[in-house]
């Protein structure tokens, strides 16, 4: 028995289709990013904004759409992007995230392609 | 192979700008602290994984009192140590070590689910909980040993040690050959968490 949330929420990916990276013992990040995002939504379902199960299912069905794209149109294979989507998915859910206020703050960050970057997301 | 590099590169680009543009609005909402990242993967970082087995395994290796009491006392050997809070927790509280010699070589499995002793090896690898694993590591031990590249002369006998709710069991891994140079912080960085579930050999760099 888990009695620690980050310990649970790992355990219950281990195994599964949305197993994460990992890498001699410990979660295994290539970038930065990709540690960030791990800890945004740990530290979320964490709070109490929403059960770690209802994340983890957006995560599963991304990774599924991925799996189910033509060869033409799928991208290279990337955990952390289907993490992304899977997210975002689960704030818009829970009425957390506003798609239009993430477009607005990266247009600041990036004012030339925030058009394209959320093409995939909204 | 350019494009593709460069597409690679734009991808990356493109979800780094959307995690901190997201972080930056939730913390600006409120929703979550400035340092809460930090602080729930410090979980992993710092407080329970197999940075605290590593330093288990090299006082053993430094103090021979140390070693048997960790033998005959594993929780409260462990307890002795300087390690973080809450390292103790779930799935930590009843761990047993056992020790690899010339005489005996150890592999842990869990042949119910996936028992393993969380704050001192950390997360499991993805084959712990394979059916197969499991199975051919109580039916054919040294064949399994052998594959990890493990491999035990017959002379030496192989003990299996079968996790579960009640015990979890590590390996506490023969001290490299030539390492008397080593201080115990040095020895604590070559130990791996498979050499303290038994599937590899603790070796020096270059050996």
């Amino acid at each position: 028995m888990f009695t620690r949330f980050e310990d649970f929420a790992a355990n219950s990916m281990l195994g599964h289709e949305d197993s994460p990276p990992r890498s001699q013992g410990r979660l295994h990040f290539s970038q930065d990013w990709q540690r960030s995002l791990f800890g945004l939504a740990l530290a979320m379902s964490k709070a109490g904004h929403f059960e770690w199960e209802a994340f983890r299912q957006n995560l599963i069905g991304s990774i599924a759409t991925w799996e189910q794209l033509s060869c033409g149109n799928q991208p290279p294979w990337d955990y952390y992007e289907r993490f992304l989507e899977a997210l975002i998915k689960v704030l818009q859910e829970h009425s957390l995230l506003d798609i239009e206020e993430l477009q607005a703050r990266l247009s600041v960050l990036k004012p030339d392609t925030a058009d394209t970057e959320l093409r995939n997301i909204a | 192979m350019s494009q593709l590099f460069d597409y690679e590169q734009e991808r990356e680009a493109e979800s780094a700008a959307k995690v901190r543009a997201l972080e930056a609005l939730l913390i600006e909402k409120g929703v979550i602290g400035s340092d809460s990242v930090d602080t729930v993967l410090g979980h992993f970082e710092t407080v329970a994984g197999p940075f605290n087995g590593a330093k288990i395994v090299a006082r053993a290796w430094v103090d021979a009192e140390y070693k048997t009491r960790l033998l005959a006392d594993t929780p409260r050997a462990i307890a002795e140590l300087d390690l973080a809070q809450g390292m103790d927790g779930a799935e930590g509280e009843h761990m047993m070590a056992v020790a690899n010699s010339l005489e005996v070589h150890n592999l842990i499995i869990c042949t119910l689910c996936s028992c393993y002793p969380w704050p001192i090896l950390g997360l499991p690898p993805y084959w712990y909980k394979d059916p197969v694993f499991r199975a051919r590591g109580v039916r054919e031990p040294r064949a399994v040993l052998r594959e990890f590249g493990v491999p035990v002369s017959d002379e030496t006998e192989v003990a299996v040690w079968d996790s579960s709710a009640q015990i979890r069991w590590f390996v506490l891994p023969e001290r490299p050959a030539n390492s008397e140079h080593l201080s115990e912080e040095q020895l604590a960085e070559l130990v791996t968490p498979e050499s303290m579930m038994g599937v590899a050999l603790v070796q020096l760099p270059g050996a």
